[in-house]
């Protein structure tokens, strides 16, 4: 079998195949990033006084393991699913009083606000890749703990 | 007769040898008939040659007539290169090559801006800042991918402020 290709079939062929990366290049950078933010109660009880209130993810649990902490169990409190675009911003409330403020940082960091009773407690910058998983946590009464979590799902 | 005397006579036909040389042939000449009947011919052959030429005359100058086939040629030359018709094999070798260098040019560039970027100590350091007197400590997990930060503030005091019914807010 023969072909006959002329150089302005090449070229054009490699024009092509310039656009399609630029492309898809422009595609992976306009892609919205997902993210999963949860407040979690870490206690020493085996249940929680709330009903509604349901055990950690075992991949949560997993991740909470490898952190040591002292509490026996964590329950999930609030979820909340959202997506980011690149360089946008996502206030998510967690309860009445806490919120977390995300802010997507050149596509691949977030930086992560911390919002106690309308005052920013804390804020950082992290490298989030999909799987990993941001814990901000403090004390609470009773000797037991809150927890908000951060993952990026996409 | 072997070559080197072939081409000795030859020389000796076309008047380029000269002294010594031309007496040694000479002498060889005068002994040896297959020699005269060689040279006779290469001879002949002059001749005859000088008679064809003679008829030609060129229509143009000597170097621009020249100078026009010389072109005419490496215009076929170029254009059955062109239309040359090659195996689909080489043809996609031909389609991929440039492209898969253009490919690993992007992927090179790409690795090298992330490289970069990465390096960049401004960007590498992840930041953190706690505010309203709050002591924190930040633990990474690197194996599982988890970074814990805990606060202080506002444990126990007003983050976590119970009421009734409801534990963590």
């Amino acid at each position: 079998m023969k072909l006959t290709i002329s150089r302005g079939l090449q070229a054009r062929c490699v024009a092509s195949a310039l656009a399609f990366f630029a492309l898809a290049g422009l595609a992976v950078q306009a892609a919205e990033l997902k993210y999963e933010a949860r407040l979690i109660w870490a206690t020493n009880d085996k249940k929680s006084p709330d009903s509604k209130h349901k055990e950690v993810d075992p991949e949560i649990r997993k991740k909470l393991d490898t952190l040591n902490l002292k509490w026996a169990n964590y329950f999930e409190v609030h979820r909340k699913q959202f997506s980011l675009a690149k360089g946008a911003v996502e206030k998510v409330a967690m309860s009445d009083k806490c919120s977390i403020e995300v802010r997507d940082v050149d596509g691949k960091k977030v930086e992560v606000s911390l919002i106690g009773k309308g005052e920013q407690v804390w804020k950082g910058t992290k490298l989030l890749p999909k799987g990993d998983i941001l814990v901000l946590g403090g004390n609470a009464p009773n000797s037991t703990a809150w927890l908000v979590t951060l993952k990026r799902v996409e | 007769m072997n070559e080197e005397l072939q081409l000795k006579l030859q020389a000796y036909c076309d008047g380029e040898l000269a002294g010594h040389n031309a007496g040694e042939v000479e002498a060889w000449l005068a002994k040896d008939p297959d020699a005269r009947a060689l040279l006779a011919e290469l001879q002949n052959t002059r001749a005859a040659l000088r008679q064809f030429g003679d008829d030609l005359t060129l229509p143009a100058p000597r170097d621009f007539y020249w100078s026009k086939i010389q072109r005419e040629i490496r215009r076929q030359e170029n254009r059955r290169t062109d239309e040359l018709p090659v195996p689909w094999l080489a043809a996609l070798r031909r389609f991929l090559m440039p492209a898969g260098a253009v490919a690993a040019a992007l992927l090179g560039v790409f690795l090298v801006g992330e490289q970069l970027r990465q390096n960049d100590p401004s960007r590498a350091a992840d930041m953190e800042v706690a505010f309203s007197d709050s002591d924190t400590f930040t633990y990474r997990d690197f194996s599982s991918g988890t970074t814990l930060v805990w606060l202080s503030y506002p444990a126990e005091i007003e983050f976590a402020e119970p009421d009734p019914g409801d534990i963590l807010d």
